[in-house]
């Protein structure tokens, strides 16, 4: 069963490429997109946390998408 | 209206998506992997090797239904100048580039051992070539041409010429002689594939596609935090 699944009548070398390709590719991609979201989260984390009381308080105000990447990046302000 | 569609509604929305996307797929992968490299039938014909099918045929799909989209976009944009739309197509891209490659790594990967090669210039596979040469130019035009609306101008062009291209990579198999075969899944009329093969199929293209989304998703969220931290100091 295993030996037949793994050789697919000779033909498990390009079925097995096929999957691998595709599924090892689209991981890659995913990692690289993942880690750019978090890049960009902690920039904006860490950009947000630097400035004053009063800026923090107005730029909550302002805009809940500031408190949703808070959120969305586990820190709270 | 303008609440409705607002960034941090869109931003609430786009991380609940993404979330139920990745309490999903896990299970939908095991299932459509199983149906695609264990219980579909081999071929007559090509016997075991049609399991390339399931993922040659969903990336080639994808990455023509994308570049589709972006067309589409990119012609209302250049009328009406939608920032979103801007956003879409620059997130877009970069998954049509990604599945046009895997539709030719993978077709290659299936000719060696129906065709006896890795590869022809026959009409089906150059046509292939050319969009992802269009995909390559306008990732490029995004990074490298500066102001933003300067790239996107030249990335819309780039798009409606390349849709050109769409209608002969889907009827190159009708027009001319190709080693290529026809499409064997109509949307108008009878399909000439079985249903125990078309099940994985669709499912693979499930899979494929909820990827497709959330790739897209984080690119987007990416994108509205870069729109967020360049305005920062005008909060």
């Amino acid at each position: 069963m295993i030996e037949k699944l793994v050789y697919m009548n000779g033909y498990g070398f390009y079925v097995w490429t096929s999957f691998g390709v595709v599924f090892l590719s689209c991981f890659i991609f995913f990692l690289k997109t993942l880690r750019k979201l978090k890049k960009y989260e902690s920039l904006f984390v860490k950009e947000v946390t630097e400035l004053s009381k009063q800026e923090k308080k107005s730029a909550l105000s302002k805009s809940e998408t500031v408190g949703e990447i808070f959120k969305s990046s586990n820190k709270t302000i | 209206m303008q609440k409705f569609f607002s960034l941090s509604k869109i931003f609430i929305a786009i991380t609940k998506v993404i979330n139920l996307i990745r309490s999903i797929f896990p299970l939908l992968l095991v299932i459509a992997l199983t149906f695609a490299l264990a219980l579909s039938p081999p071929d007559y014909l090509q016997g075991d090797s049609v399991r390339i099918m399931y993922v040659h045929v969903p990336s080639a799909w994808i990455s023509l239904i994308t570049f589709s989209t972006i067309t589409f976009l990119s012609i209302i944009n250049f009328i009406f100048k939608i920032k979103i739309f801007e956003i879409v197509i620059i997130c877009a891209a970069p998954i049509g580039l990604l599945f046009t490659c895997l539709a030719i790594i993978t077709g290659s990967l299936w000719a060696e051992p129906t065709w006896g090669t890795w590869w022809v210039w026959d009409a089906r596979l150059t046509s292939m070539i050319v969009l992802m040469t269009f995909y390559v130019l306008i990732i490029l035009s995004h990074k490298f041409i500066k102001p933003r609306d300067r790239s996107i101008k030249y990335s819309s062009i780039l798009a409606i010429i390349g849709s050109i291209n769409i209608p002969v990579i889907k009827y190159s198999v009708d027009w001319w002689n190709t080693l290529h075969q026809p499409a064997s899944i109509k949307i108008s009329g009878s399909s000439s594939i079985h249903s125990s093969m078309l099940m994985p199929l669709m499912l693979m293209l499930l899979i494929l596609l909820l990827y497709s989304a959330l790739i897209f998703l984080m690119k987007y969220k990416t994108e509205i935090i870069k729109i967020k931290k360049s305005g920062i100091k005008r909060l």
